[in-house]
């Protein structure tokens, strides 16, 4: 496989779960509530999908395909549930949205981090914070994969790619075709005018939210099958909070995050490829781990000017203020 | 409909805010297909009663029938279940939607996608907008959107909201508040469509000409109270304009003949910067004498804005001089203008004029709240800001439901502007802009206003009064100059001047004594 080919194939598989997760904060931020949770939902979802995952394979051959699928779905209902803290701080008790976003996410890594301890200890039986997962298979599209270049994207292909690009469609169809994506929008934008069309400004935002919470758990399940192998502390890494950064610099709108996800991502693998290529030691692999990073601090400075966030983002509503 | 013919009837309406009584036992009944007007001073309680109507706030007391029938009217969507419509003071428009997008907003209509998938059917709304438009004569562009609008199309896309949603009563609070005179004219012409298609209107307005041109029947209210209700043709404006301040109000200020001294403002070749980075404000030069009301003239956006801003210290100037006093105050700070002796009354009350977040005693203490008096080493002084808010409230007769606490933005625009007014005349300092002092306030308190502003000319300030009503020009000012495309263009004694030549001069034409017609010159015109 030439170097090129492994930059596009583990440039995508790292960028796509971080898109979906940006959709997730799409969703949040276009309803009127910040999203810096998603850091915390994507971890949290990894742990639920990576509990039911290790308690499914002691019952399950293992060659089967199906714990792999049931701990996505587990993961989605895990980060669903865990963004109900969100939701309840933001709407119900009317917090600041930044503040809450941190204790989300600080709340998750302990909860998990001690939840696995004690699982471990109680039901396997040995001391770790870890469950640890295979890797997932990977397939290649017979034909497609044999095109130069670009054939790469067909190689050696998770599982969870394709079903992140076709819930990444379905959610761009809900957001712009929809009635409840017109809502939606309309309730991050002008809360007081969706509220006088007769639209439940408070029950948009908490579905936008606990969207957010399953989108961002896809993710976190997605990098515990693929770059970590296993649920363990080393899944809060900061992609969550590269997600935020992607879609702001994709203005909010979809096609233009896939973009900043990409470049996320092909500049992770590609600065992987380079240490390989030098023959420099893998502790210079930490290094690489900054550019996405890097490169944020840099895409800043270009594109801050011209962002235009949802107008009434971070507001707290309030029915009666005119 | 009832035997009462009334389609509406609300009975004992009482709604209390805390601490202060914002409807007062009110009873009237609306008849179907009339243009039935609400009118009363700011503050009165309109704006309260409708929305009580509306359904956005619970009466405390009292009882509404609809078409004979008791109903509880418990949210807006009830309401415009009922038919009821309402065009708020402040528009209610998602900014980044188009047109069509916001009329539909809440009441889609749907198509299936592969058979089963519910999304919204676009093209059809677009095509239901566009006839429904044509169909009241209420033209817009069904794809355009909001941001790029300007007031008078916001508006009449919340009439089409709704209109879109069958509303059989439909409410206008202050509707004409934000426009420009043709703009009104325009407006007026469809309501009176509307009544004539078999809508009921309700209207509330403090202006007495819009009252006598386009209602039937008008209520007015008085500190939550129902005064009376008028029949419009046989009432005259003079016993409507009794009625609602409950007082008489003379028209015309009785103002004395001016008597100028010194010299206190002197502007030279000042050119001055607009948002878009054009000049807008060209090469002007004038001066303002102590004991002297100089009142610039002008159609919207040809410059006021920013010759304000720059003589207050919020826009700097790119060339020429201020001279206050025979001083240099061209490159002061704010402060130190406002030390130097410049009161300031923005335009923008709620964004310039005042910290809407503030109380009212903070506001009131704005411009001095730092020095010995309000402030003792730096730390603040509540018990001074308390005792200058309670002389001011005192002094400029400022309701608001708390007093002193009251934080300015629940306060009624009126007295937002009596307390703009009072912080900066209380600064009692050489030179006052006023700067379109009585936007949307009620005659009462317009006349007020314009007595205010005289009493500081006899005690000795310049007034400089930039205003877009010509009448307010003509009744208040001294001296007049108009201002055309960023020049002033004629400044003369304002006995010398009939409105008709402002009026002209306002449309750029241009000052040339015999020889030739009248030229109109392009450009400034209203934004
Ligand atoms: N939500 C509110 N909370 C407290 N006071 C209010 C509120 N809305 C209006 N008021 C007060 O009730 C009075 C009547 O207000 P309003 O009905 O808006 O008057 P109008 O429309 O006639 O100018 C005013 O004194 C105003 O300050
Ligand atoms: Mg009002």
């Amino acid at each position: 496989m030439s170097t090129l080919d492994t930059i596009i194939i583990d440039g995508l598989a790292f960028a796509l779960p971080m898109f979906i997760m940006a959709i997730g904060g799409i969703f949040s931020e276009k309803s009127g509530i910040t999203n810096l949770a998603l850091e915390g939902l994507q971890g949290f979802g990894a742990f639920c999908g990576g509990l039911t995952a290790v308690l499914m394979l002691r019952s399950f051959e293992g060659s089967s395909q199906i714990p792999y699928y049931v701990s996505f779905i587990a993961a989605i209902a895990g980060g669903m549930i865990y963004s109900l803290i969100h939701v309840a701080l933001c709407i119900k008790f009317r917090a600041n949205q930044v503040i809450s976003g941190v204790v989300v996410n600080i709340l998750a890594v302990a909860l998990t981090v001690f939840l696995a301890k004690r699982i471990n200890d109680g039901v396997f039986g040995q001391p770790s914070n870890k469950f640890v997962l295979e890797t997932s298979v990977r397939f290649s599209v017979p034909g497609l994969s044999r095109i130069p270049v670009i054939g790469a994207i067909f190689k050696n292909v998770y599982p969870f790619e394709v079903m992140i690009i076709v819930i990444a469609a379905l959610m761009w169809f809900v957001m712009y075709r929809t009635p409840f994506g017109m809502h939606l929008r309309a309730c991050g934008d002008n809360p007081h005018a969706a509220d006088a069309a007769g639209i439940n400004v408070n029950r948009v935002r908490t579905i936008a939210v606990m969207i957010s919470g399953g989108l961002s758990a896809i993710a976190g399940m997605s990098y515990a099958y693929s770059i970590t192998s296993n649920f363990s502390p080393d899944i809060f890494l900061g992609y969550g909070y590269l997600s935020i950064a992607a879609l702001i610099f994709g203005n909010w709108s979809v096609l233009p995050t896939l973009g900043a996800c990409l470049i996320f991502g092909f500049a992770r693998s590609s600065g992987q490829a380079l240490i390989t290529q030098l023959g420099m030691p893998s502790s210079y692999n930490d290094l690489v781990r900054i550019l996405p990073y890097l490169l944020t601090l840099l895409l800043l400075i270009f594109f801050s000017k011209h962002n235009n966030s949802p107008r009434a983002l971070g507001e707290i509503y309030d029915k009666g203020k005119r | 409909m009832s035997d009462s013919g009334y389609i509406i009837e609300m009975k004992h309406i009482t709604k209390r805010f805390p601490g202060l009584i914002a409807n007062d036992d009110v009873s009237l009944g609306i008849r179907k297909g009339e243009i039935f007007a609400l009118l009363g001073e700011n503050g009165a309680g309109k704006s309260t009663l409708m929305s009580v109507l509306f359904g956005m706030y619970e009466p405390d007391e009292g009882e509404i029938f609809l078409r004979g029938e008791k109903v509880r009217i418990a949210s807006p969507r009830k309401a415009t279940e009922m038919g009821i419509g309402m065009v708020h003071q402040h528009f209610r428009l998602v900014s980044n939607y188009t047109i069509t997008e916001n009329i539909i907003l809440g009441s889609e209509p749907l198509k299936r996608v592969l058979g089963f998938i519910p999304c919204v059917n676009m093209k059809k709304a677009e095509a239901d907008i566009a006839a429904l438009s044509e169909k009241y004569g209420l033209k817009v562009d069904p794809k355009a959107v909001i941001s790029d609008l300007n007031v008078s199309t916001q508006q009449r896309v919340e009439i089409l909201k709704m209109l879109y949603r069958d509303a059989e009563i439909l409410i206008f609070d202050e509707p004409t508040a934000v426009l420009t005179p043709q703009e009104i004219e325009f407006l007026l012409d469809i309501i009176r469509g509307l009544r004539d298609s078999g809508k009921t209107v309700i209207i509330i307005t403090h202006k007495l000409e819009e009252i006598k041109s386009v209602a039937d029947r008008c209520a007015v209210l008085n500190r939550g109270k129902l005064i009376d209700v008028l029949d419009v043709a046989t009432t005259s404006t003079a016993e409507m304009a009794r009625l609602m301040v409950g007082r008489e109000v003379s028209f015309t200020s009785d103002k004395t003949e001016a008597q100028p001294k010194e010299t206190v403002l002197k502007v030279e070749g000042l050119t001055v910067e607009g948002e878009a980075g054009n000049e807008a404000v060209k090469d002007v030069s004038f001066e303002i004498h102590a004991g002297e009301i100089f009142a610039l003239a002008g159609v919207s956006g040809n410059g006021q804005n920013e010759l304000a801003d720059a003589i207050a210290g919020l826009k700097t100037a790119v060339r020429g001089r201020i001279y206050l006093n025979g001083t240099d105050i061209t490159d002061l700070s704010i402060r130190k203008r406002t030390e130097a002796g410049v009161a300031y009354i923005p335009e923008d009350r709620h964004n310039v004029g005042l910290v809407l977040p503030f109380t009212l005693s903070e506001n009131l203490a704005l411009k001095r709240y730092y020095k010995d008096g309000f402030s003792k080493k730096t730390i603040i002084d509540r018990k001074a800001f308390e005792e200058n808010g309670t002389r001011m409230i005192e002094e400029f007769d400022i309701r608001s439901s708390r007093g002193n606490k009251t934080v300015t933005a629940a306060m009624s625009g009126g007295n937002q502007q009596k307390a703009i007014i009072a912080r900066e005349i209380a600064l009692k300092t050489p030179l006052i802009i006023f700067m379109q002092p009585t936007r949307g306030l009620d005659i009462g308190a317009i006349s007020n206003i314009h007595k205010q502003m005289i009493a500081e000319r006899d005690r000795g300030a310049a007034v400089l009064l930039i205003s877009l009503e010509l009448d307010e020009i003509m009744d208040c000012a001294d001296t007049i100059g108009v201002i055309f495309d960023g020049r002033i263009n004629r400044i003369a004694k304002a006995s010398e001047l009939s409105v008709n030549e402002v009026g002209r001069f306002m449309m750029g034409v241009e000052d040339k004594q015999g020889g030739g017609t009248n030229k109109v010159r392009t450009g400034g015109t209203a934004s």
